[in-house]
């Protein structure tokens, strides 16, 4: 069982930190957009903003072949987004206009992939084909699970040891780091990867669609409600504002307004489906319609089998959309908790092993690779999230491909991290990397006052939370660095005890 | 408010159990309690528990408040693991 749960947790350990770090960095995806556009003013979308966005629509694009229309929530980073396809156009040439969610006026914002990147980056990964990515991400969250139930059985004392964090003693405290952010934190681990595992559930268990139905369209289409015909009465169209349609909308199903679209604008007497924006534990994904034509809900009759509704509460538990901002930290702070523990049993691994060493000076391939494997996606991982929030704010914004190159910048500066470390001797390899993080973020707060009208003070007089929170939570992350680059920098490697010398020594022999 | 609430009751769940551990009574109090007050400690510390559910299942709905209630559970274990690494200084300072 130990064994198994040292191989489990260390094979795809360095993927399941990077997983960890982006996912928990991703309950704030919506802040973070928020912060990475700070030409948008926050605040929900207005009804003459609404109206306004299907004035546009008419206005620009009568005979499309559909019209989107893409509400932030009131927490959300992104603007109210319209689009359309032209007619006879495919999706991929749409044509998009950003409109101020208040005053419904089109306005430019810089290009930025915003927190969705960090968001997609968590089970997509980057530079690689996307099933690719959700195979490998599959894999390890499943040997994740395995880990997390091997782990409550090897560590076998951590509810005698529950309260136990002791510092200074190396190995020992290692351990104790480890055994404490799992088992404090266990149930939301559990969850957290369960729920992980069921948002991938046709990635892992193709077979259960491919068994049953002709293919994955005609399975989703019998899970979702079918767009209703649009009525063929020949009442007079009254064509009510869309601002009415979406409020009531909301307000006889309870749902949040997400995604709007509407096939066929210009054709008489069409349907309009409301996609609702999550936000609720458990509630439907499905579309609500809309009859054009007078403005009434089209009542389908549809519902969902529990199987689907239980898969539904699953995702939502698992992206916890649906969180006050109180739960929102609290799924953070969990989420902390699993990334520190997954990177505590990275290093773990290598400070058994030193302890083993015959040679400190003279370690084994295999070793190495472990050592300067966490250094590199540890450190480097952290670096390169500072680097992409320094880059949305540096970044000239008239730049071509700008969103991309943010993404860009981050895998540039942890690959830096990645070519810089192995020279060194591993402690000053994580003290450089440690600190060089530090500054970095230390900086982010710095060059957002220096570059936008949203610094710190600004913010606080405004009581945006949302920035203020953003650039305290940058300021804790340089202080934790800074902090672990100093013990590490500061820490003295105790002389093996010669009886396990000697004893390590007569094994190798 | 009732975040406030869900979590003092996990906290004092929390170091009613912790007070009900031997190896922490020595630490804390210096002694070692009878079975019967460890276990009763033990016993109040899981109805604390229970209680602090309790009450984020009725205010906030189960499905919403049991999610709730599994963070501030972890939140509060962390303050108790954070007041445990540093009793001396506690002790201390407790100390005329």
């Amino acid at each position: 069982m130990a064994s198994l749960h040292t191989w489990a947790g260390l094979v795809p350990g360095w993927l399941l930190f990077v997983i960890f770090l982006f996912g928990t960095v991703s309950f704030f995806n919506d802040e973070i957009s928020r912060w990475m556009r700070p030409e948008l003013q926050s605040g929900s979308v207005s009804a003459q903003a609404l109206d306004r966005a299907a004035h546009l629509l008419r206005e620009r694009a009568p005979d499309a072949d559909s019209w989107n229309i893409a509400l932030p929530s009131a927490r959300s980073g992104s603007a109210l987004t319209i689009s359309w396809i032209p007619a006879g156009a495919s999706w991929r040439e749409r044509r998009e206009l950003t409109l101020d969610g208040i005053s419904g006026r089109e306005i430019g914002i810089r290009k930025t992939a915003g927190g969705n990147f960090l968001y997609r980056m968590h089970f997509d990964l980057h530079y690689m084909p996307v099933m690719w990515a959700r195979y490998l991400v599959s894999i390890a969250a499943l040997s994740m699970l395995v880990a997390i139930l091997s782990g409550v059985v090897t560590h076998k004392k951590i509810f005698t040891d529950f309260f136990l964090l002791r510092f200074g003693k190396g190995q020992r405290s290692w351990l104790d780091a480890h055994n404490v952010t799992a088992i404090l934190a266990l149930p939301f681990h559990l969850m957290i990867t369960y729920t992980g595992l069921a948002t991938l559930l046709f990635t892992l268990m193709p077979w259960a669609i491919s068994a049953n139905f002709a293919d994955s369209a005609a399975y989703y289409e019998s899970v979702y409600q079918p767009a209703p015909q649009p009525s063929t009465a020949e009442a007079a169209p009254r064509n009510p504002p869309l601002s009415e349609m979406v409020a009531r909308a909301e307000q006889v199903t309870g749902m949040t307004a997400g995604t709007i679209s509407i096939d066929k604008p210009g054709v008489a007497g069409g349907t309009m489906a409301i996609w609702p924006l999550g936000d609720r534990l458990g509630a439907s994904k499905d579309a609500v319609y809309i009859d054009m034509s007078n403005g009434e809900l089209i009542d389908a009759h549809h519902h969902v089998g529990g199987a689907v509704a239980t898969h539904w509460t699953m995702v939502d538990l698992h992206a916890g959309r649906f969180s006050f901002p109180v739960l929102r930290w609290l799924y953070f702070l969990s989420g902390v908790g699993g990334t520190v523990m997954v990177a505590s049993g990275l290093v773990l691994w290598t400070v058994k092993r030193r302890a083993k060493l015959p040679d400190p000076t003279r370690s084994h391939i295999g070793f190495r690779l472990v050592e300067r494997l966490n250094i590199g996606v540890i450190a480097g991982s952290c670096t390169g999230i500072a680097v992409y929030f320094l880059a949305n704010r540096l970044l000239p914004v008239e730049m071509a491909s700008r969103a991309d190159w943010e993404i860009n910048s981050l895998f540039i500066a942890w690959g830096g991290v990645f070519v810089w470390t192995p020279g060194r001797p591993a402690k000053r390899a994580w003290t450089e990397a440690l600190a060089a993080c530090a500054v970095l973020y230390a900086l982010v707060p710095v060059v957002n006052a220096l570059t936008t009208a949203r610094g710190l003070i600004p913010s606080l007089i405004a009581q945006d939370w949302v920035f203020v929170g953003f650039d305290g939570v940058m300021l804790a992350m340089a202080v934790a660095c800074a902090f672990t680059a100093w013990k590490v920098a500061s820490h003295k490697a105790k002389a093996a005890p010669r009886r396990k010398v000697r004893a390590a020594v007569e094994a190798t022999l | 408010m009732i975040h406030t609430a869900i979590f003092l009751l996990s906290l004092s769940g929390f170091i009613l159990l912790l007070l009900a551990m031997a190896r922490h009574q020595q630490d804390w109090l210096g002694l070692k309690l009878s079975p019967v007050i460890s276990r009763a400690l033990r016993l109040s510390g899981f109805a604390a528990l229970a209680l602090s559910f309790a009450v984020a299942g009725v205010d906030f709905g189960w499905g919403y408040g049991s999610v709730a209630w599994f963070g501030w559970l972890t939140m509060a274990a962390a303050l108790v693991v954070a007041l445990n690494v540093n009793r001396e200084r506690i002790l201390r300072k407790g100390r005329p």
